[in-house]
């Protein structure tokens, strides 16, 4: 073997070798799509359109997105969703994951770590055709659930309020227990000395929550805000199959319109400028979650 | 129309024409022989239609040799699924052609005319007889600018599905003649909102069951339509605005939540007694008579949809089956002898005993499928006139379908009244259509 050669195998290279499947696999997977994606933003790109061409606009598209009335109005939607849902799911997933930190209940604390992560299996468009189940208004579980309290059946998916809080019980119902999993590995952190000293301290489970266990769960908040962030600006397939964006535009989140615009009217020059403009929200929204909710534990 | 007409005929003399291969000697197998071993590659739909087409299948293979890949996609992705594959040069050797996309392939050049293999007598039926479709079917589904692309394959009129026995019992002996009928004297006798039971159902989910099923339904029959002459939006129209008024009206009569009714929950809906009436497919008669998913088989009648003060002009829809031009010389010949053979006269009373509805007039000549079925009677009765741009079949419409979908479910919401909503879906429509380039003269007033 020549010295070249086994330099170029070994020593100083030997990190490059075990990296580069993975960098290859994300150029190829990620980087590429996305500076398509950048490249197609910059131009009318209409499939459907051969014969125009793909020319080069400059910002043009950029400019017609941000003009778009529409486009104002899912994002604002896409925003009430997401602050919806995202107190309901870290209040339910707290509460969750302090129930299932106590001690005994070996068996059923098991259990039901193993249920919690059903939901998390469950593929968004099976989620949301059994959201069409659930909200069903004349054999739907909903309606039968309300009726135990004593109200009228109500049609849950033909208006337009209630369509929303459709989508948003079935988004809680999936993802409160990603939650719940978060905080319980942030609460497993805790060291056990200072928790059984704290609890000699007070009795008060808020104290305890305040000052021994919520700073080890800022790390998981952060990374739950960040998820999901992501996740609601690219919610799609739950939506789809659940209402199609309807009825009206009620439940037409931002993702949902994107994709109108990119694979109904095949406009993926504005789609590309659309999701280009979510993709540096979501970095902006990450930057702030960790600029001013993280906190690095010294244990 | 005329100049379709006028292709058709020239394209069935052609076809008539002695050539090489005479009508005795023409044989499927024959024909076929090249083509053994090719495979073809075509979306299908999870329909009657395509059941029925996917039975009889193994003839035809048996036959020819050639081997048809289907792959059976929601109705929704089909478009989407198409013509990205269109756009990628991918492997499918045909197009299924909703009527509203035949102008957006034919333009594209993404099928071939159906001329191009007529020339050719090896590969063509000399039984094609392409006068033998109803006219209006080859015309809406199959042609574009005068020129015959794809042949009727999956078809389907509106029709009135109404349960007889709930009629007889509110004291109608015989169905609605009009929809103002409909509305005034059927609709309060058979509604009863205690007992959760309507008199009329009409699909309105947005998407395409908004624009083409609900919206436009209304439209045609009041003397309205989307567009008028130069293509601007004729939905201020007082007959526009009649039927969306008339649609308004008539949500008290339907289910709560009809805006989230697709086709499935119409047609259950009546099939469980819900509802008394429906206005749906044709394809749909088969779900309707099935013990397994209809409670009413034995009270189940069939009518055409209620005409209007301008007539009868009932919902069309379907696709034609074409030729895609991205397959290779040989793909495209196999491909042609197949849309031949299930388009074909010959294989049309299997087609239609199989659950499917053919294109083919003289297969309900046939007194035995006109006993069998009773959807025929009014399918051929709404087939003798229509709209054939009853949605306009441009390749602008996906992008004002979209507009139409949210703004028409904004109308029957009432969160916005019938002016407002014309008002939005006109601007926007004829937004998109100045983008075509239909107002600067680029391009000709087709739809």
């Amino acid at each position: 073997m020549r010295p070249g050669a086994r330099s170029l195998a070994h020593g100083r290279w030997t990190p490059l070798w075990f990296l580069a499947p993975a960098v290859l696999t994300l150029l190829i997977v990620g980087i590429y799509p996305t500076i398509f994606a950048l490249v197609t933003s910059f131009r009318r790109y209409n499939i459907t359109r051969p014969r125009d061409g793909f020319p080069f606009v400059g910002f043009e598209n950029y400019r017609a997105v941000l003009s778009d009335q529409t486009f104002w109005d899912t994002l604002s939607r896409t925003a009430g969703f997401f602050l919806t849902v995202i107190p309901i799911q870290l209040a339910l997933g707290l509460v969750i994951a302090l129930l299932l930190h106590r001690p005994g209940w070996g068996f059923l604390r098991a259990l039901a770590r193993v249920s919690l992560v059903v939901p998390l299996a469950t593929t968004y468009a099976v989620v949301g055709l059994l959201g069409r189940l659930v909200f069903n208004r004349d054999f739907g579980v909903a309606n039968w659930f309300i009726g135990w309290f004593g109200f009228q059946p109500v049609d849950w998916l033909g208006s337009p309020s209630l369509a929303f809080a459709a989508i948003a019980t079935m988004d809680v119902w999936q993802w409160t227990p990603f939650c719940a999993l978060i905080f319980l590995s942030g609460l497993s952190m805790v060291p056990m000395e200072i928790e059984e000293a704290a609890r000699l301290e007070t009795r008060s489970p808020l104290a305890l929550l305040r000052h021994i266990q919520l700073p080890y769960l800022l790390p998981g908040l952060t990374a739950i805000l960040i998820l999901r962030s992501a996740d609601v600006l690219k919610l799609f397939d739950m939506v789809f199959t659940m209402t199609r964006g309807g009825p009206g535009a009620a439940t037409e989140l931002i993702s949902v319109y994107i994709q109108r615009v990119g694979f109904r009217i095949f406009d993926l020059g504005t789609a590309s400028a659309q999701a280009i403009l979510l993709l540096v929200l979501t970095i902006i929204l990450s930057r702030l979650y960790i600029r001013f909710l993280y906190r690095e534990i010294s244990a | 129309m005329k100049t379709v007409l006028a292709a058709v005929s020239a394209l069935a003399l052609l076809a008539a024409a002695p050539g090489p291969a005479s009508a005795q000697d023409w044989s499927l197998e024959k024909a076929a022989a090249p083509y053994k071993g090719t495979q073809l590659n075509v979306v299908f739909l999870d329909r009657p239609g395509y059941r029925a087409i996917i039975k009889l299948l193994p003839e035809f293979e048996k036959k020819t040799g050639i081997k048809v890949n289907y792959e059976i996609v929601p109705y929704e992705n089909s478009r989407e699924k198409q013509v990205l594959n269109f756009t990628a040069k991918g492997d499918l050797t045909m197009a299924l052609v909703d009527l509203v996309w035949i102008g957006e392939f034919a333009e594209n050049g993404w099928i071939v005319p159906v001329e191009t293999f007529t020339k050719d007598a090896a590969i063509t039926d000399p039984k094609l007889n392409l006068p033998g479709f109803f006219p209006l079917l080859l015309d809406a589904f199959g042609s574009w600018g005068g020129k015959v692309y794809g042949l009727p394959f999956d078809n389907y009129s509106g029709l009135l599905f109404y349960n007889s026995c709930k009629l007889k019992q509110a004291g109608f002996d015989k169905p609605p003649a009009t929809w103002d009928e409909l509305l005034k004297t059927y609709a309060p006798k058979l509604t009863n909102a205690d007992k959760k039971e309507y008199a009329y159902a009409l699909q309105s989910l947005r998407g395409e069951t908004q624009s083409a099923d609900s919206f436009m339904r209304v439209l045609w029959p009041f003397g309205g339509s989307l567009l008028d002459k130069s293509f601007r939006s004729n939905l201020k129209s007082s007959a526009s605005q009649a039927g969306l008024k008339f649609r308004q009206d008539l949500m008290q009569y339907m289910p709560p939540g009809i805006v989230s009714y697709d086709h499935a929950e119409a047609v259950n809906a009546l099939a469980q007694g819900q509802v008394a009436m429906i206005t749906e497919w044709s394809a749909f008669y088969s779900t309707l008579t099935d013990p397994k998913t209809s409670k009413i088989t034995d009270c189940l009648a069939v009518a055409p949809e209620p005409a209007g003060p301008a007539g009868r002009l009932p919902a069309l829809g379907g696709f034609s089956l074409a030729v895609a031009a991205q397959a290779s010389e040989k793909e495209q010949k196999a491909s042609w002898l197949f849309i031949q053979w299930a388009t074909s006269e010959e294989i049309a009373k299997p087609y239609v005993e199989a659950g499917g509805v053919s294109g083919r007039m003289k297969i309900y000549e046939d007194p035995q499928i006109r006993a069998t079925y009773k959807f025929v009677e009014p399918m051929v009765a709404s087939w003798q006139k229509g709209v054939p741009e009853f949605r306009p079949r441009f390749p602008a419409w996906p992008a004002i379908s979209e507009v139409v979908a949210e703004w028409g479910t904004k109308m029957m919401l009432k969160e916005v009244s019938t002016e407002q909503g014309a008002d939005e879906i006109g601007r926007r429509m004829e937004d998109v259509l100045k983008k075509e380039g239909y107002y600067d003269g680029k391009k000709p007033l087709l739809q």
